[in-house]
This record gives structure tokens, C-alpha cells and sequence, in this order.
């Protein structure tokens, strides 16, 4: 056996009755751990075509008698999830386009460029790692409300690129691209923009795509801010719709319903983990290494 | 001549340099402009508020410390602290070792690890708030594990009763994130060398002598790492409180920031809800500099 393929335990371990009992166990606990992961999505689903009677039965069958897919047409009249569909996608997509900007341009010049007073600059955005979001949010509320920002998507928009961290990625991910690179692009006549754009950031695409997933959830989770930013229930992104209408202490949804309307809201999401899962896996690697 | 010519290219360079410091100028400065007005005015502003009694309509008046004389003589503020330090001790009671003990053994299965490791990071993937719609109904009284327990023929439990109901969103928290955590060690797992397991097992270590000396050595600075943050993170939570128990039953669950928030944004005492936030900026900025010590001693020694 080759020395890469063992793990902690060899091939002449399995030859031993403890190990291979333990192993055992091991794998059983794990499929367990699999299915109750697994459960309360296939339990969702199936709940949410299930009629109210059959959804309270006692033991609840496992599978509805018959599919109800009315349900789900009931579900899409109760809230105007197809705008909070479109403001979720409008948030993301404006929040990467002015983050991947200007953390970009930043972070660009911080590795390749002269900057003034580099080491000032580069201060001046990492302390900001050292301080929770949390113990700042009232006053960004209130400073949000300050420049008239409530209700728009820019209130998401502008601040998407003061994030140090991000920032932090990306500049390890340039430093590691050659200088003479660009040395060589603007011996051809490129000015600075023309190496940002047409080399550093096509080079860029692993860190790229990290932090469009990051952005993704980000966005797609977020229920409380936009609760508080956005004041037209017209402006709500997905989450913040679902929390104030669907999911809150005493709602009123019956619950077949509430179900249809939660399996469609984590629809997305598990689709684009899915087809961007290599992705994820690196991008967690990549946040865990840094911390 | 040649005195010409060199000066020239020096006058050359120098206005390249120029050039070379206005695009990097250029480039920083609207980052520059973000951070001042979405980070650092925020930041100081926090401050400046939790001395002032904010007032949209009649304008903001200072108070000096009377908005933090009001917080620290409420009931609500101890209560609070309270329950975040219990939920912080759950989080690692229950939380914490889970997805070290998951990803050691994950990565020594020999097949299907590619699903486990999937499924194990799908809750993650999903909203928060969905998970929350939907714990709601697994904890309800007539809810499958409720109903699971009958069928056993166990006691019913009332998941979200004033004893119980910290514990049950603690439960919740673990099962939706420790995927993520557990693709992070399985990273480190990964990366430690086989020839110290060959050679330890040559010298007759036995399986857990070798799960014991080795694997959670290697993994040490990252548990340490991970167990940081996660105190920082579980000292900031108060979404799952909010949706799924309001901070019910009798504030049992109501956490620093769910109070926090429900000064600022369901009775409108901005001030007093900075100063909440100040002197948590300070814990934090404290156990902060205390962690850089630590380390800094650490890798003097």
C-alpha cells in the first residue's frame, strides 16, 4: 500500500476484531449523521404537498396519499415571491459588481501598485478586521439613514465592498500572480486599468468565484438587516419576506403551506450549491486557512 | 550630451513614478472612501451616540453616561448577559467538539466520503431562516421527533419550554453549521503526513494512541483557532431567537444582541443601544488584545 493512500488507520489494522467492530460503529454513526442531515429536507418536501388533516395525523404517514401540488399555487398567492424574488437577485448582482470593483482595484494596487503611504492605507482597512459588525450596526443604520440610503438597493450596494476580510483574499491571490506579467502589458501600451481588467482579474477566477459564493449566501441569508433597511415590503429580498411573513413566533400560515413556500425559497440555493460545489469546498479552504 | 541624456531619462522616471503613485492612488482612493463611510464613521459614530440621546425629531441632545447608567440598572441587561454566556457554554458543550470528531472520522472512510462531506455542509447552504420555519415544526409538540419519542415510548419533551428552549436552538445551531466546519478540518486532517501514522504504528501505537498523539496535535492551532471564533461568533447571536422564540419564553432566550436590537429598533433608544454596543466593542477589543498576547507568548516559548 502506498504511504498516501493510509489514513490513520492501515490495511494490517483491519485484521484486528476491535478495529474492524469500531469501524464499523464508525460508518454506522456517520450513515446516521447522513440521514438525519438528509431527513428534514426529503420531511419538507413531502410535508408541503400533504393536506392539513394528513400533515397533523398521528403518526404522520411518511409520504402524502396524494401529491398536492395546490399547495404550492396557494403558496405563491399568499406572498409576492417573485419580487422578492427579483430584489434578492438585484442586491447580488449590484453587490458583486461595486465589490468585486472596488476590493479589486484596491487590493490591485496594494500588490502592484505604489501606493502612498502604503502601509497606512493597508492599516487603515485590516483594523477594521478587529471589530465586530455588530457593535456597528445601529450606527450604520442611523448613518444609512443620515445619507438617505433607506429603502434602495444602494444602501446594499455601496457599503457590499467595506469588507477588510474579502479585501485581505484578494490581495494574496494578486500578490501571487508575476509582476512581470504586467511589466510586459504595460511595455505594450497598457495603462493600469487595462492590466486590472484584462489580466489580473480573468487571472483571478478561483478567488473570483469564492467570493461570488460568499456574496451569494450572504445575500440570500440575510433576513434581518434588509428587514430593517428596506421599509416597502415591495423592496424585500427573499429572506427578509419569508421572516416577516411566513416564519415569525405565532404566524398564522397553516402549515402545509408555510412548508410549500420554505422547500421553494431553499430551492435556489441548493441548486447553486450544487453546480458550484467544487467551488465552495476550495473557497472554504481558502477562509479557513486565513481564519 | 550623455549628462543630457541621463538627466532626461531621469526626469523620465521620476515622472513615472509620479504616474505609477496617481494610478495606485487612484485605485485605492474609492475603497479608501467605502471604508471611511461605511466603516469607520459607523465606528466612531457608534461611540459619539452612546453618549447622546437620540432624537429624530428634536434633534440629539448629550446626556454623558446616563444612557449607560440606564442600561446597567435594567434587569434586562444581566438577564441578557446571562443567557448569552449560557448559550455561549452550550455552544461549546454541544457544539464544539462534534465536527473535529466528525472530520477525523470521515476522512477515514474509504468510500461515500464525497456524500457525507456534502451532506454534512447542505443545512449550511440553505437560508437561516428557512431552517428556523422549519425546526419550529420538528420541535413542535406533534412534530416528528415528538412523535418519534412516543412511538419509542419515551416521555414527550417541550422543546420550547423555559428550560429547554436555549438548549433546543443550541441543538438546532450545531446541525446547521457544522458542515462547514467540518470541511475545514478535514483540510488540516488531510494535510498531516502518513509516514508519522507509518511510523507510529511501527513503533505499536495503537489506534487512538495514534488519533491522540498525532492527529489532534496537528489539528491543535486550528481547534484553537475555530474555538476563538467561535466564541465570537455565539457572543453575537440573537437571529435564531428572534424568529423562532421572540426571546420567550419569559426571556429566557433573550441574548446581548436581541436586546440590543430591540432597544434600537422596537422602542427607538438609539442611545441606549450604542452604548450596549460600545461596551461590547470593548469586551471584544480586550479579549482581542489578550489573544494576541497569548499567541505572542506562545511562539516566544
Amino acid at each position: 500500500m502506498k504511504p498516501s493512500e493510509r489514513g490513520i488507520l492501515s490495511e494490517y489494522d483491519f485484521k484486528r476484531t476491535g478495529v474492524k467492530v469500531g469501524y464499523g460503529l464508525m460508518c454506522l454513526l456517520i450513515a446516521l449523521i447522513v440521514v438525519s442531515m438528509l431527513y428534514p429536507f426529503v420531511n419538507t418536501f413531502l410535508n408541503s404537498l400533504k393536506t392539513t388533516e394528513e400533515f397533523f395525523a398521528f403518526p404522520a404517514p411518511f409520504f402524502p396519499s396524494k401529491w398536492l401540488w395546490h399547495n404550492y399555487s396557494e403558496a405563491l398567492t399568499l406572498i409576492p415571491i417573485w419580487t422578492f424574488l427579483k430584489n434578492t437577485l438585484m442586491i447580488f448582482a449590484g453587490t458583486v459588481v461595486f465589490a468585486l470593483l472596488f476590493i479589486g482595484m484596491a487590493a490591485f494596487a496594494l500588490s502592484h501598485l505604489r501606493v502612498p503611504f502604503k502601509k497606512w492605507v493597508t492599516l487603515f482597512f485590516l483594523s477594521t478586521l478587529m471589530i465586530p459588525s455588530a457593535t456597528y450596526l445601529i450606527p450604520n443604520y442611523l448613518n444609512l439613514q443620515e445619507l438617505g440610503l433607506l429603502n434602495s438597493y444602494w444602501a446594499f450596494w455601496l457599503p457590499a465592498g467595506a469588507n477588510a476580510f474579502y479585501l485581505m483574499l484578494m490581495k494574496t491571490f494578486f500578490d501571487g500572480i508575476h509582476k512581470e506579467l504586467f511589466e510586459a502589458a504595460r511595455i505594450d501600451g497598457a495603462n493600469e486599468f487595462q492590466c486590472f481588467v484584462r489580466l489580473a482579474m480573468p487571472l483571478s477566477t478561483p478567488i473570483v468565484m469564492t467570493l461570488l459564493i460568499f456574496y451569494f449566501s450572504a445575500t440570500w441569508n440575510d433576513f434581518y438587516w434588509p428587514s430593517l433597511v428596506m421599509l416597502d415590503k415591495s423592496m424585500y429580498p427573499l429572506a427578509t419576506g419569508i421572516y416577516k411573513y411566513v416564519v415569525y413566533p405565532n404566524s398564522t400560515i397553516q402549515w402545509n403551506v408555510k412548508f410549500a413556500l420554505l422547500a421553494l425559497s431553499m430551492l435556489p440555493p441548493l441548486v447553486f450549491f450544487l453546480v458550484f460545489q467544487k467551488y465552495i469546498t476550495r473557497g472554504l479552504n481558502v477562509s479557513g486557512v486565513k481564519g | 550630451m550623455s549628462q543630457e541624456a541621463v538627466a532626461r531619462s531621469a526626469a523620465i522616471a521620476a515622472k513615472k513614478k509620479f504616474n505609477w503613485q496617481l494610478w495606485g492612488l487612484l485605485f485605492v482612493l474609492p475603497e479608501i472612501i467605502i471604508f471611511l463611510m461605511f466603516l469607520w464613521i459607523p465606528i466612531v459614530k457608534g461611540v459619539v451616540y452612546s453618549f447622546y440621546n437620540v432624537d429624530f425629531v428634536n434633534g440629539n441632545s448629550f446626556v454623558g453616561l446616563q444612557n449607560y447608567r440606564d442600561v446597567v440598572s435594567s434587569e434586562d441587561f444581566w438577564m441578557a448577559i446571562r443567557n448569552t454566556l449560557y448559550y455561549m457554554f452550550l455552544c461549546v458543550i454541544i457544539g464544539f467538539w462534534v465536527p473535529a470528531v466528525v472530520a477525523i472520522a470521515v476522512s477515514e472512510l474509504k468510500r461515500f466520503q464525497g456524500l457525507a462531506r456534502v451532506a454534512g455542509y447542505l443545512p449550511s447552504v440553505i437560508p437561516a431562516i428557512v431552517l428556523y420555519g422549519m425546526w419550529v415544526w420538528f420541535y413542535d409538540p406533534i412534530g416528528p421527533i415528538n412523535t418519534m419519542l412516543t412511538s419509542l415510548g419515551l416521555e414527550q419533551i417541550d422543546f420550547f419550554s423555559k428550560g429547554m428552549s436555549m438548549v433546543s436552538i443550541v441543538i438546532m445551531e450545531t446541525w446547521q453549521n457544522f458542515g462547514g466546519a467540518v470541511l475545514i478540518y478535514i483540510a488540516a486532517i488531510v494535510g498531516i503526513p502518513k509516514d508519522l501514522y507509518e511510523a507510529a504504528e511501527i513503533d505499536g501505537a495503537s489506534v487512538w494512541q495514534r488519533i491522540r498523539s498525532i492527529t489532534l496535535p496537528s489539528m491543535k492551532p486550528l481547534l484553537i483557532l475555530m474555538f476563538l471564533l467561535q466564541i465570537i461568533n455565539t457572543s453575537q447571536s440573537f437571529q435564531a431567537q428572534m424568529a423562532m422564540t421572540g426571546g420567550g419564553p419569559d426571556n429566557a432566550t433573550l441574548t446581548y444582541l436581541l436586546l440590543m436590537y430591540r432597544e434600537a429598533f422596537t422602542y427607538l433608544h438609539f442611545g441606549k443601544a450604542t452604548a450596549m454596543g460600545s461596551m461590547l466593542f470593548g469586551v471584544m477589543v480586550v479579549l482581542s488584545f489578550l489573544y494576541l498576547k497569548l499567541q505572542r507568548r506562545s511562539e516566544t516559548a
